[in-house]
């Protein structure tokens, strides 16, 4: 059945088509783009480990990765009885006394987690706005955020103690899920969701939690009322490799997730119909991705309060450079958000000594006029979204 | 056995889907039988029986509210019937999973939508979706350079989809649905947008792929296209099918003054004998 026509004359024909070319130069792009970051991603991450007030230069950083790479590498090779002298211990060690012990009681779990939780928000935003067809859908939408908020701020006024110091962020993860949840079985009627419906449910949604979160602060004590306020403005300060290993899983089944979406999301740009009609089952689609939103943003706000913008902004640059197909959307998103997080926290410990700014205010200040340049521009070049 | 069929036989094992055989010209690739569908307790299709046979252009016809855009909902799948049966290739629609329905049926909607600035390049590959994994995927460059030939928008295929006017819009979204290579060829009005030349164009891609076996199912509102183009045309009005057949047969003018509710006058085109639809001024 494979239909042949004579091309007109302005069709190129053979196989150096216009088609191969954009899509060979398209995929030389997001290559370049994704080693870019990546490359980016590790400087900023060495490099931001050893700011603070004991500086240690990146060297030494390095140097010290190296030493317990090769001590555990060589230790793994024992258990399974091989003595070998691996080659890794290169590099100088931390000069400082307190150097090791800084870097890895304080400084690596602070930036891992920051890495991690940048990478989670940035790819949640995208997987949101790809769902939704809409360039400006966030997380928040759904609810997860204001619903995390919710349960944040009810352990914080209670003074409830029942995990110990895991309390806060058990309970703002199970209260961001249960949200989002409540937000999709609202707006689902007849199996079918609507986009519009679930968007104003979120948008009512949101509003009962963000009363309550208010009821909170206000019944407060004043100590408690200043936990309240400051977990809303985002920090990492405190991060320890619990939170990172309790944030892990939540994070590479969110990210695999997603990343197996990617050819179904790009089809989702054809609307819902469209997207059904090529095979795609849109319903079950909606859900897995509402759910790797949830657990990717529900973890990280967990422990790291409410930071904005990631979502939004680090798609929206993404999507201008390496075009909007999601299979490199995503996983360029994820290194982005990770690079912007990573940098955002460096300057969150850094910018005032003795002074850990609130990490929501910095991505805030920083994407809302960045996000406000970006949608100027897009208008401009393709004459907005329509 | 050919080795095609080995291969397929394959990518079913592989994949867990049917793959569609070749349709054999003439034979039933899609058919409503007593199609009745209500919405929102209008009943806007009653008891519509319409087969698209394999090679063979068929146009749905008939004033606004008709329900032809309804009765190709109803063979796409995108409504539920509240009475009779819809089958594809032989089997009911619902007993097809969603890929495999689209590896046989594919579908131009009236409205064209693209939530992202993907090029006119990827916005056809997406046709090749349902392939994806089985041996067919090998075919998928030819399958897109081909489709965005037959649609003319070869000469744009590096642009942003976001960037074209609208005709050039729904010639893209008709090189999606060629590129998807399916046995039946379900378009809802697909020359609402175009130009003379490009309507002509459509329709000539719909003939050459009725001839290559495909049965072609095609909304229309212009009559003369319909005349010109079809097969077989079927008349709807108010949910109802009031005739079908050959062009000849059913586009008379007492029929169409009747469905239209204007005077309609019918004269044979001196050079063809075609059949040229004028309304009476």
């Amino acid at each position: 059945m494979t239909a042949t026509v004579s091309a007109p004359p302005s069709a190129p024909a053979g196989p150096d088509t216009g088609v191969a070319r954009v899509s060979r130069w398209r995929r030389g792009r997001s290559g370049v783009l994704i080693a870019a970051l990546s490359i980016a991603l590790v400087v900023v991450t060495i490099v931001s480990a050893g700011r603070g007030q004991l500086q240690i230069p990146p060297a030494e950083v390095v140097g010290s990765i190296l030493h317990r790479l090769d001590a555990n590498l060589e230790w793994v090779l024992r258990q399974i009885g091989v003595t070998a002298d691996l080659p890794l211990d290169v590099g100088p060690r931390p000069e400082h006394v307190q150097g090791e012990n800084t870097l890895w009681l304080v400084r690596f779990p602070r930036v891992v987690l920051a890495l991690l939780v940048g990478a989670a928000l940035a790819t949640a935003g995208a997987l949101m706005q790809g769902v939704f067809g809409n360039p400006l859908a966030e997380p928040a939408i759904v609810g997860v955020s204001p619903g995390a908020a919710v349960g944040a701020s009810l352990v914080f006024v209670t003074g409830a103690n029942f995990l110990g110091e895991w309390t806060v962020a058990v309970a703002a993860f199970a209260t961001g899920l249960v949200t989002t949840l409540l937000v999709y079985a609202l707006s689902r009627s007849g199996g079918r969701t609507e986009v519009v419906t679930l968007v104003l449910t979120g948008v009512a949604v949101t509003a009962v939690a963000f009363a309550i979160v208010a009821f909170a602060t206000f019944v407060a004590t004043p100590e408690a009322r200043e936990q309240i306020v400051f977990w809303q403005l985002g920090s990492l300060n405190g991060a320890r490799w619990q939170a990172v290993v309790a944030v892990l899983p939540f994070m590479v089944v969110g990210l695999a997730l997603a990343i197996g979406m990617a050819r179904s999301l790009d089809l989702l740009a054809l609307g819902e119909r469209s997207a059904r009609h090529l095979g795609v089952h849109v319903e079950r689609l909606r859900l897995v991705a509402i759910a790797a939103v949830a657990m990717l943003v529900g973890s990280g706000v967990a422990f790291a309060g409410v930071i904005g913008f990631v979502g939004l902004v680090v798609p929206h640059l993404i999507r201008m450079i390496a075009g909007p197909g999601h299979r490199v959307l995503l996983p360029a998103s994820a290194l982005g958000g990770a690079l912007l997080l990573v940098s955002a926290d460096l300057v969150a410990r850094t910018a005032i000594r003795y002074a850990d700014l609130p990490l929501g205010m910095l991505t805030a200040l920083v994407g809302g006029p960045l996000f406000f340049w970006l949608l100027r521009r897009t208008r401009t070049s393709q004459g907005g979204w329509a | 056995m050919t080795r095609t069929e080995v291969r397929r036989g394959w990518a079913a094992v592989r994949r867990g889907h049917r793959l569609p055989a070749t349709p054999v010209a003439g034979s039933i690739a899609s058919e409503a039988a007593g199609v009745s569908v209500t919405l929102g307790g209008a009943r806007v299709l009653d008891d519509v029986s319409v087969e698209a046979r394999a090679g063979e252009v068929l146009a749905l016809v008939g004033p606004n509210g008709a329900g032809k855009s309804t009765l190709l909902s109803a063979l796409t799948g995108d409504v539920a019937v509240s009475a009779g049966t819809v089958t594809l290739d032989g089997a009911t629609l619902t007993a097809w999973s969603a890929t495999e329905a689209a590896m046989r049926r594919a579908v131009l909607l009236q409205q064209v939508r693209l939530s992202f600035p993907f090029t006119v390049a990827e916005v056809v590959e997406m046709g090749r979706a349902p392939w994806a994994g089985t041996p067919l995927e090998d075919g998928d460059d030819e399958a897109v350079r081909s489709a965005l030939a037959e649609a003319d928008v070869a000469s744009f295929a590096g642009r942003r989809f976001t960037s074209l006017s609208g005709g050039e819009q729904a010639r893209v979204a008709l090189a999606r649905v060629l590129a998807q290579r399916t046995g039946v060829l379900l378009l809802d009005e697909p020359t609402a947008a175009l130009d003379l030349r490009h309507q002509e164009l459509v329709l000539g891609v719909a003939r050459t792929r009725a001839a290559a076996g495909v049965a072609v199912v095609v909304v229309l509102h212009d009559l003369n296209l319909a005349a010109a183009h079809a097969d077989r045309v079927a008349v709807l009005a108010g949910g109802r099918l009031v005739a079908t057949g050959s062009p000849r047969e059913v586009l008379g003018g007492a029929l169409l003054t009747d469905v239209y509710e204007h005077d309609v006058e019918v004269i044979a085109h001196p050079r063809t004998g075609a059949p040229v639809i004028l309304p009476r001024r």
